[in-house]
């Protein structure tokens, strides 16, 4: 079962370099080593807790920002009308609310996430938005997706990747789904590009965010995890090649905010 | 725009910055009672506006009303797919007031669309058609008292700063044209231009007489 690792205080800031390379049958949760099977339970505790803070949390976190990153996916995403778009990790349906209008009555969105507190919000989000004709709601775990072959245009996985036990698997689940030139979207916290950014970058997320959580979602702890899954993903030429592994094919990347978040595609064909 | 200032433009996120204030901003206009703006013929579609100045597009496309919303717009850099695209200057877009404009300043070069051209003229028919009645609108918020007094203020504020502006303007013309004698006055010029003329009309009579003289000095030999 769950094996934490012992870390001083001072350390608390900083991944172990064992804790990158787990063994087959654990991962990661945060900065503990886990089994794999424990981890889907482990995370969708987390966001049980916070799904009705989530939206604001992001915006109280990213001071807003997050809005102009999610704006750049959908830019990124050439998206046209008529096209089918999954949202997938969609959570309370920030993505899908755009999608939904650009893609107009003939396209359809499917808005996916693992969990089903967030898929409530964000179901009840939408439809406050009078958005319902051409969204549909479906919990699936990104690397089992319940659709056929070839069957989306475009995907999109934002702040969800880093979650999922199996980053492989899911990749290529969701190459599975793409129709051949569709392109496959994951915008994802990364590495600042900078030092001294990420040193500021890390004292905010250790020290402030989880204060911040405490306060507005009263949930310090998934605000711990939240900052510890983020040093503990794939920095942007590692989850690159991830994507060239899975079969995606020119597949590039863009540091926004100075590599705080990094949005990348890559296509099928 | 250079590829340096692009790239920055893309770093510091400047056109989704840019769309997600105009789009809140153009919804809120359009959401007011007395904006009475029509999309009915422009449902779905979607006009793309590249802005020289900009370096990158934005899109407007008209969201069809739901059972609970107006028609909305909603305002991208998505440049993709557009149903009709225009590239111009910010410069050329201040003068595009009236949808008859359009052509004009086509033929001027000084527009260049592609697409359908109705869905431009549709767009500039509504911004042409919007006449909404700011205090009014403002009276619903802060009431008709505060709202005719806020009126007034404006008022004479920019009466005053009209004033000043032409006061300024005037001051510093007369330091600088007659007392630093920095620039010439227009009516120098014109002395100027005149004497110029002057001297070429002597210029051009003196070259007749010089020629009459060669010519009966040296008569052509028959």
């Amino acid at each position: 079962m769950t094996s934490e690792l012992k870390m001083s205080a001072s350390d608390q800031n900083h991944a172990p370099e064992s804790l990158h390379t787990p063994a087959d049958n654990t991962t990661h949760f945060g900065y503990k080593t886990i089994d794999k099977d424990d981890k889907v339970s482990m995370v969708a505790g987390v966001f049980h807790s916070v799904a009705k803070q989530y939206d604001i949390m992001n915006d109280l976190m990213s001071f807003g920002v997050h809005r102009l990153w999610k704006r750049f996916t959908i830019d990124a995403s050439g998206v046209r009308p008529g096209n089918k778009v999954l949202d997938l990790a969609g959570g309370t349906g920030d993505l899908t609310a755009k999608f939904s209008q650009l893609v107009g009555k003939q396209g359809n969105v499917v808005l996916a996430d693992i969990n089903s507190s967030m898929l409530n919000v964000g179901r009840d989000k939408l439809r406050d938005k009078g958005l319902v004709q051409n969204i549909d709601y479906v919990q699936a775990n990104a690397q089992y997706l319940p659709f056929e072959d070839n069957t989306f245009d475009i995907v999109t996985i934002a702040f969800g990747l880093r979650n999922v036990t199996d980053k492989e698997m899911a990749l290529r689940s969701i190459y599975r789904v793409l129709k051949p030139g569709g392109r496959l979207l994951v915008l994802e916290f990364s590495k600042p590009e900078h030092e001294l950014v990420n040193k500021a970058y890390d004292f905010y997320s250790f020290n402030i965010l989880p204060k911040m959580g405490e306060l507005v979602a009263k949930d310090g702890e998934s605000y711990q995890y939240l900052a510890e899954s983020i040093r503990m993903h794939p920095d942007q030429e590692t989850l690159k090649a991830m994507l060239d592994n899975a079969g995606f094919e020119q597949t590039t990347y863009k540091n926004l905010t100075g590599g705080v978040v990094a949005l990348h595609k890559g296509y099928k064909f | 725009m250079s590829i340096s200032s692009a790239k920055l433009s893309t770093k510091l996120l400047l056109p989704q910055t840019l769309a997600a204030s105009l789009e809140a901003l153009i919804n809120k206009i359009l959401a007011l009672e007395s904006a009475n703006a029509s999309f009915d013929k422009l449902a779905n579609k979607t006009l793309t506006l590249m802005l020289a100045e900009l370096g990158f597009g934005l899109s407007f496309t008209v969201v069809e009303p739901s059972a609970i919303n107006h028609y909305k717009l909603l305002v991208t850099s998505l440049t993709e797919h557009a149903d009709c695209t225009i590239n111009t200057s910010l410069k050329t877009l201040r003068e595009l007031k009236a949808e008859q404009q359009l052509t004009d300043l086509i033929k001027q070069d000084k527009l260049d669309l592609s697409g359908d051209i109705k869905i431009a003229q549709q767009f500039a028919h509504i911004v042409q058609q919007l006449d909404i009645d700011w205090q009014s609108e403002l009276a619903h918020h802060i009431g008709d008292i505060p709202t005719h007094k806020l009126v007034q203020l404006a008022k004479n504020i920019s009466a005053k700063v009209g004033f000043a502006t032409t006061q300024i303007q005037a001051d510093a013309s007369e330091y600088i044209v007659h007392e630093q004698r920095l620039v010439v006055t227009k009516g120098q010029i014109e002395h100027f231009s005149h004497q110029v003329t002057e001297v070429a009309q002597q210029v051009s009579d003196l070259d007749v007489r010089v020629n009459h003289l060669f010519q009966s000095l040296n008569p052509p030999v028959n």
